[in-house]
């Protein structure tokens, strides 16, 4: 589904050269549930935004869904954004100004879907989520949990292929975090594949494999559920 | 379209959007007024007078000293200049087309003292006065010289002919074709009736801003008072030549007088306009400086919600947008504001202009202004956020993921 090959992605500016990835080869299958994790600077936001068609990569070879992205134009990547991958932040990025509705209608009407349509998935991926009753609600009015569900509920309305999310439980306390990985579990339980980046291991732990990106590159061995805590215990030493 | 969804966000940013839609109202308000106000002025200063100004020129000859002989020296000076190589032809008058200065008499079609039917103004001039003007006489005929009657000041007036101006005579006889108007009588207060024997086109009265400018008649007298105004008409190019030619002569013909008023029509026009043409020139500015400030309010704004939501346009580009739907975003954001500013322009426009009517007597603004006035209001406002709607949709979508 997911297959980066020799990936580089080399950041320049007059001074400098930064080699945020470095021959990053990896493999994601359908229906998984990866973690990303790393120290800060590691590579992991430019493994996102590579793997979310945010940045183009700089060399080597990206499969998306069996497609070579890497040369695609911005207009193309745009709409395989738009069809193939569920994006959830840190931060939620919910639009301020707009409801419930209209800001899980955001990625269906750059899709160009029917009204009828739009408003059939988007009452189904708010019900999922438990807020159908408050889609009239603006983001304001919702506690940080309940704006990461909807969130989710963004990415999920589109049925992309995969959802990629950026610290999910970085802005949440502990139980609305285990909350919001429950409902991940839950959305992965039904097939859907993903890719969650975070620095807590903890919250790795929870995942079916773990990536961890080192400098740029895919510190190997990758680990396995039962590595996390030795992994852990190292970086807590 | 997004237009649902950002008609919502708007009206959760109210005071934004109703200070930039206000301020569209107000300049549509008055641009659209002023503009109309140009343009009247602009119609009315390219009204033609008649004759044919660009080759055209008046001065007045002023005698002095007991020796000094009027009408020898007028007969003289007409002779002479009407054989200068360039000159086309001389009248002597009492009064210059546009000028400002002249005299006007009521018109009646009963001898009686009863209310005028129209107030004219006359020049009292010689049989040369309709080739010297480039007047095109459409019903009757000109003054033969016989007819013109050359008497001192004071002296009773004797002339009972008239020509007069196509729109003196619709104004005297409503329903007649002008050549159905030759021989009828007209009265003049305190002179003798006349008898309409030609009717030229057009011909205007001497003051721009009067209601009656193209009520016109010509006498065939010319008073000798000390002061005549010699008209002249001249062969295309040769104006400005014969200008200082023509002053020259006559100073050296006669050393009992002097000139006096040297000025071409065109400068008389221009002076006589200066008001209306220094509006027209305030108006614009006006205009430029009103469209100019809505403008920058208009980017200012956009620049602004630009700038406060970009990372939300970073996530609509990582959520799938293209940079189109990016741009057409804020494009439809404007046009709605727009459109809320027009509308309201409409009304305000609409209100003003009865206003003007009302109050200055001014004529009613043709319908046509308040739509055009709303779309190039509109053009405007899409024109002005192009640029900074344009770098709203080069927004890159990695920004949704910076934490700052």
């Amino acid at each position: 589904m997911l297959k980066m090959t020799d990936v580089c992605k080399v950041f320049r500016t007059e001074l400098v050269e930064t080699h945020a990835l470095s021959d990053f080869s990896l493999t994601i299958d359908e229906g998984e549930f990866v973690s990303i994790t790393g120290p800060s600077g590691c590579g992991k936001t430019t493994f996102l935004n590579i793997a979310g068609l945010l940045e183009t990569l700089t060399s080597g070879q990206y499969l998306l869904d069996g497609t070579d992205v890497s040369t695609l134009s911005d207009f193309q990547r745009a709409k395989l954004r738009n069809q193939k991958i569920g994006f959830i932040f840190q931060s939620f990025n919910l639009m301020p100004d707009l409801n419930l509705f209209d800001n899980i209608d955001v990625p269906l009407r750059y899709r160009g879907m029917k009204a009828s349509e739009r408003k059939q998935r988007i009452d189904q991926a708010l019900d999922s989520v438990g807020l159908l009753s408050r889609k009239k609600h603006v983001p304001s009015q919702l506690s940080g949990g309940q704006q990461q569900r909807v969130a989710i509920a963004r990415a999920l309305v589109g049925k992309p292929l995969f959802l990629l999310a950026d610290e999910p439980t970085g802005n949440l306390d502990s139980n609305t975090a285990h909350g919001v990985m429950d409902l991940l579990h839950e959305i992965n339980a039904d097939g859907t594949t993903i890719i969650m980046v975070t620095h807590d291991l903890e919250l790795a732990t929870q995942s079916r494999r773990n990536v961890h990106i080192l400098d740029g590159r895919i510190s190997s061995p990758v680990l396995t559920p039962v590595d996390f805590h030795r992994e852990s215990a190292t970086v807590g030493s | 379209m997004e237009t649902g969804p950002i008609l919502r966000a708007m009206t959760r940013n109210k005071l934004g959007v109703i200070l930039i839609s206000l301020q569209i109202a107000f300049t549509m308000t008055v641009v659209i007024n002023a503009f109309f106000i140009i343009n009247e002025r602009s119609r009315l200063m390219a009204r033609p007078s008649g004759l044919d100004e660009a080759n055209t020129f008046f001065l007045t000859s002023i005698g002095f000293g007991e020796n000094f002989n009027g009408a020898v020296t007028v007969a003289d000076d007409l002779a002479m200049l009407r054989q200068l190589p360039g000159v086309v032809d001389v009248t002597v008058t009492n009064a210059i087309p546009v000028s400002g200065s002249g005299s006007n008499s009521g018109v009646r079609l009963v001898d009686d003292e009863s209310a005028p039917a129209a107030y004219a103004a006359y020049y009292r001039v010689d049989e040369h006065a309709v080739e010297t003007m480039d007047l095109d006489i459409i019903a009757g005929r000109n003054f033969t010289t016989q007819e013109i009657q050359w008497r001192k000041s004071g002296e009773a007036i004797a002339t009972d002919q008239l020509i007069i101006s196509r729109a003196l005579a619709s104004r005297m006889f409503p329903e007649r074709e002008p050549s159905a108007v030759l021989g009828e009588t007209l009265y003049i207060s305190g002179l003798p009736p006349h008898q309409v024997i030609g009717i030229v086109e057009q011909l205007q009265g001497p003051w721009p801003t009067n209601n009656n400018l193209e009520l016109s008649m010509l006498q065939p007298i010319h008073s000798f008072d000390g002061a005549d105004t010699y008209l002249l008409r001249t062969a295309p190019g040769e104006r400005d030549r014969l200008m200082v030619e023509v002053e020259e002569m006559l100073v050296a013909s006669n050393g009992s007088r002097i000139i006096r008023n040297l000025m071409s029509l065109e400068r008389t026009r221009a002076e006589s306009y200066q008001v209306d043409s220094a509006m027209s020139t305030i108006l614009w500015v006006v205009i430029v400086t009103l469209v100019f400030i809505t403008c920058m309010g208009i980017v200012g704004l956009a620049v602004f919600g630009i700038n406060r939501r970009r990372k939300q346009i970073g996530t609509r580009r990582a959520l799938g947008a293209t940079r189109m739907q990016i741009l057409r975003h804020f494009m439809v954001e404007n046009f709605l504001v727009s459109g809320l500013g027009v509308t309201l322009g409409a009304v305000l426009t609409i209100g003003f202009g009865i206003g003007l009517t009302s109050i200055f007597n001014m004529p009613v603004m043709a319908w046509y202004y308040t739509p055009l006035g709303m779309l190039a209001l509109i053009v405007i406002g899409q024109v002005a956020v192009l640029g900074p709607s344009s770098g709203a949709a080069r927004t890159e979508p990695a920004i949704a993921t910076r934490s700052v």
